[in-house]
């Protein structure tokens, strides 16, 4: 081997235990400016995408379009009262719970994000945001929609940020099952390929009274997503070696992702 | 030298062209890895030395872009986990160490320096079938060191599907890529050696 080789190996190995040591928030840091070097280009794939997929569906009619107006228009004005009906409730809770000095669950404040695209990842199931830390997002927060849990906010940039989807393995939630005490652990299959990807609610007592139907939600245990968000059904039930298993089919349609929320969990003074 | 820049830049735009590359719903998401294809490609046009410098972009650039972000909240996982009763299970973090694409792109980078006689030569059916193999063991040994870091044996039918797919495409693009190598080098004087792991016995 020649010298200049045997030097490109040795700074090679050098550099790659200096990577291998990085901590978390300096890894944290890098990817999130490569990140952002990469939105431009991202932005303009996502807007190549949508201009392909208009031209490839046929227009709508002027007439149904001026009918779904309409219903949208009445349906904001529906979800406006509900909103103020809510925020009265929501005073009404503060105050009766500071009149009993009651520490319980902080409330939450809820970032719109439309979804840019799926990430061209390699086995895990992401996708793209166009909210970012210059929205007011953190990282790990978790992401719905009106149908339940998507998943958690990873890397951000300032306009962008990227969710790990609750069918990814790496995206585990503290569950419970409607209608049971029984609590454990859900994620998604490894590398998640099918169109729709089972979870599995892992760690449950074994021969627990587990129906299929029953609806598993957030337990709230771990910090990371608040209690009582819907993240599926049960499929089936079945013991394990040691624990019992569940099947769980997702509440979201991780195909048809527009819009999403990113949830900012608050910290109420005492 | 000018080649060796050449080469460099052709491999960040891929990353750049990446994000406009469509996956195939029906393979299970498959689809072409144009860096990854750039980088091998790449290693069997240049030197050792550059190979080296390449792995090294392209491994340390597809982690921070790809890679999810590690968790900052370690101890609330435990937490969860332990909540679960699950802290006995042996349940890891399940979260793959930010570089290693990086050593993986070394290690087939050096395998891709074994066909640099052929690519000289303009011999591309070897190279195009190491570019497939390469691709097809660097998807496999992501997916073992998932497997290993998450403590469980699990082989989703799909995960084949998708490798062999992923592989197949880029053996597509892998001869335009050896082509576009061979004219830049062509147009840029870069002289194609194959210096291989000759011992040099320097006579002491």
């Amino acid at each position: 081997m020649r010298k200049l080789n045997i030097l490109a190996v040795m700074l090679f190995v050098a550099s790659l235990a200096a990577v291998f040591m990085l901590n978390t928030p300096t890894t944290r840091r890098i990817q999130q400016r490569v990140l952002a070097v990469f939105a431009p280009f991202i932005h303009s794939s996502a807007a190549v995408a949508d201009a392909v997929e208009a031209v490839s569906t046929p227009g709508m009619d002027p007439v149904e379009l001026a009918e779904r107006n309409e219903q949208m228009r009445m349906e904001i004005q529906r979800l406006r009262i509900i909103a103020q009906k809510y925020n009265q409730l929501v005073d009404e809770n503060a105050q009766l719970r500071k009149v009993l000095d009651f520490k319980g669950s902080s409330p939450f404040k809820m970032t719109a994000a439309r979804v840019i695209k799926r990430s061209a990842s390699t086995w895990w199931n992401t996708l793209l945001i166009d909210k970012g830390s210059l929205d007011g997002i953190g990282t790990d927060s978790p992401v719905i929609t009106e149908q339940g849990l998507v998943g958690k906010t990873g890397k951000l940039a300032p306009h962008m940020a990227e969710v790990i989807l609750l069918t990814d393995e790496m995206c585990r939630v503290s569950a419970k099952v409607e209608g049971t005490l029984e609590q454990g652990i859900l994620s998604g299959e490894r590398a998640g390929l099918d169109t729709v990807p089972n979870l599995h609610l892992r760690f449950l007592s074994r021969d627990a009274p587990i129906n299929p139907g029953a609806n598993v939600y957030s337990s709230g245990e771990g910090g990371v997503f608040p209690a009582n968000l819907l993240l599926g059904r049960v499929v089936k039930f079945q013991n394990r070696d040691i624990s019992g298993e569940a099947l769980v089919k997702p509440a979201v349609d991780f195909s048809a992702l527009d819009h999403v929320f990113v949830i900012e969990m608050q910290v109420i003074e005492p | 030298m000018l080649f060796n820049v050449a080469v460099l830049i052709v491999l960040l735009l891929s990353f750049g062209l990446q994000e406009f590359l469509p996956a195939i719903p029906i393979a299970y998401h498959a689809r072409l890895f144009l860096p990854v294809v750039v980088f091998l490609t790449g290693a069997a046009a240049t030197s050792f030395s550059m190979m080296l410098v390449l792995a090294f972009v392209t491994g340390f650039l597809w982690d921070a872009r790809h890679l999810p972000a590690p968790s900052e909240t370690p101890s609330e996982m435990l937490a969860l986990m332990e909540g679960a009763g699950a802290h006995s299970m042996g349940a890891g973090s399940g979260e793959m160490e930010f570089g290693l694409s990086i050593l993986l792109f070394g290690i087939l980078g050096a395998l891709m320096q074994g066909v640099r006689p052929l690519f000289k030569r303009g011999r591309l059916e070897l190279p195009v079938m190491m570019i497939g193999f390469s691709v097809f063991g660097w998807l496999l040994c992501q997916f073992l060191i998932l497997t290993f870091i998450r403590g469980n044996f699990n082989f989703p039918q799909g995960m084949w599907s998708k490798m062999i797919t992923d592989s197949l495409l880029a053996m597509l693009v892998a001869p335009l890529l050896f082509l576009l190598f061979h004219a830049l080098a062509r147009w840029l004087r870069y002289e194609i050696r194959y210096d291989g792991l000759r011992y040099h016995f320097n006579g002491r």
